[in-house]
């Protein structure tokens, strides 16, 4: 059986310009332009660095190619240097090739040192907004621009909350599936292509296409706009991915899980997620068993396992010495319904 | 596997027609197809991700295809690409 998640094309931005970050944030920070440079700067790192050690004359290993973030600290220290010391100071800091320098909580910069960052090419903004605040918000706007990302063939839906990848090989009947469910009241986030990026360390996060969006392909009948017969009810922008389901056709020869305690995992990107394997025959009832799965899933996740919960129970009736095999009830007086 | 390359010849690129060409010659061999284009990868026997593309005319795209009939798939659908994709 072929594997369909192990020959994925992971790619990453490399660089983001420095007019594309002041344009995404500028109303969130409300960055505003101190000169008219750089802007075609390239940004290559997601961290963010405070350059207090090398405004204060340290420069070994300084890590110039980052976003640099002047706050109060920094601005404290230069107001107990002179002029021409600060200007030394910024001739050697912007020698070196920064992107771009964000000054925060509405500091200012002396118009020399403003000419000197015209003069290398070095953008300039600042913003009423503190420190920590504007940290976070470039950081978790560079970190999602820099977040590895690929395409998965598949159908991607929110079943009762739980964001349900459907993989499989071609004419498999995942769009089938995907629709069936969207009928009994589940959200289509997906169909065909899905891209998926990376947040963080652990998260999976999948959207569709801007070009696609909501509409599917069924097989005999064409294009159909799910937005447009299901409604809004009906789909989502995007969603955390947190079990895939893979379609497959029914091999007698092949083993698969009889208990569920052994819960398989595949790696997207970075990240394992659930991996359940489903073969496919006449009379099986996919989008059912998918519901199941997602309901399974949600109560693995509440704390309670099905399998374990079953096994735990098997071993005390192993243990008990006295065990007969006893019925559901007893005896149950005069229910005879 | 095979890969190939490809450019696209007829004038409005792989629109929706084209796009319906492709992936039912594509349906006809049994093995795996995939395109990629601009760093994304999609499976040539989907419709919408061959939409999904959006390829426009001069641009080039990478066809990799895997499994038993693969030589002669591929022989299929370059030569598709090489006709403009049958495209009046």
């Amino acid at each position: 059986m072929k594997n369909y998640l192990s020959s994925l094309k992971i790619s990453r931005k490399s660089d983001v310009t420095v007019n594309f970050l002041y344009q995404n944030l500028k109303n969130r920070l409300k960055l505003k332009k101190l000169n008219n440079a750089g802007g075609e700067n390239k940004i290559t790192d997601k961290n963010l660095h405070r350059p207090g050690l090398a405004i204060a004359g340290y420069v070994d290993l300084f890590t110039y190619q980052r976003v640099q973030i002047v706050g109060n600290t920094e601005i404290r220290y230069l107001k107990t240097l002179t002029l021409e010391k600060q200007i030394e100071t910024f001739k050697k800091l912007f020698s070196f090739n920064l992107p771009c320098l964000i000054i925060t909580n509405q500091n200012k910069f002396h118009k020399n040192i403003i000419k000197i960052a015209q003069e290398n090419n070095i953008a300039l903004f600042s913003t009423p907004i503190e420190t920590t605040k504007t940290t976070y918000f470039v950081s978790d706007f560079l970190d999602d621009h820099f977040s590895p990302q690929t395409t998965i063939h598949g159908s991607f839906i929110d079943v009762y909350g739980v964001g349900v990848l459907i993989i499989g090989p071609s004419g498999i009947g995942k769009s089938e599936v995907a629709l069936d469910l969207v009928e009994r009241g589940h959200r289509l986030v997906a169909d065909d292509v899905i891209k998926v990026h990376q947040k963080g360390e652990g998260i999976l996060i999948g959207t569709g296409t801007e070009l696609v969006k909501h509409f599917m392909e069924i097989r005999g009948l064409g294009l159909v706009d799910i937005r447009r017969i299901f409604g809004i009810r009906s789909i989502r922008f995007q969603k955390r991915v947190e079990v895939i389901v893979e379609l497959q056709e029914w091999d007698r020869r092949k083993s698969f899980t009889r208990t569920g305690l052994d819960l398989n995992t595949a790696k997207i990107i970075e990240v394992d997620i659930p991996h359940i394997q489903l073969q496919i025959f006449p009379g099986k009832n996919i989008t059912v068993i998918i519901e199941v799965i997602a309901l399974n899933y949600l109560q693995t996740h509440y704390g309670y396992n099905a399998a374990k919960a079953f096994a735990n129970r098997l071993e005390k009736v192993i243990k008990n010495k006295n065990k007969q095999n006893k019925r559901a009830i007893n005896y149950f007086e005069h229910d005879f319904e | 596997m095979v890969q190939k390359k490809v450019v696209i010849k007829n004038k409005i690129g792989i629109h929706t027609r084209p796009a319906a060409t492709l992936v039912k010659l594509a349906a006809k061999y049994n093995s795996e197809f995939y395109i990629m284009k601009d760093g994304m990868e999609i499976n040539g026997k989907s419709i919408i991700g061959v939409m999904t593309l959006a390829a426009e005319q001069g641009s080039t795209l990478q066809l990799r295809f895997d499994g038993k009939d693969e030589k002669v798939m591929a022989k299929a659908i370059v030569e598709l690409f090489d006709r403009g994709m049958d495209d009046v």
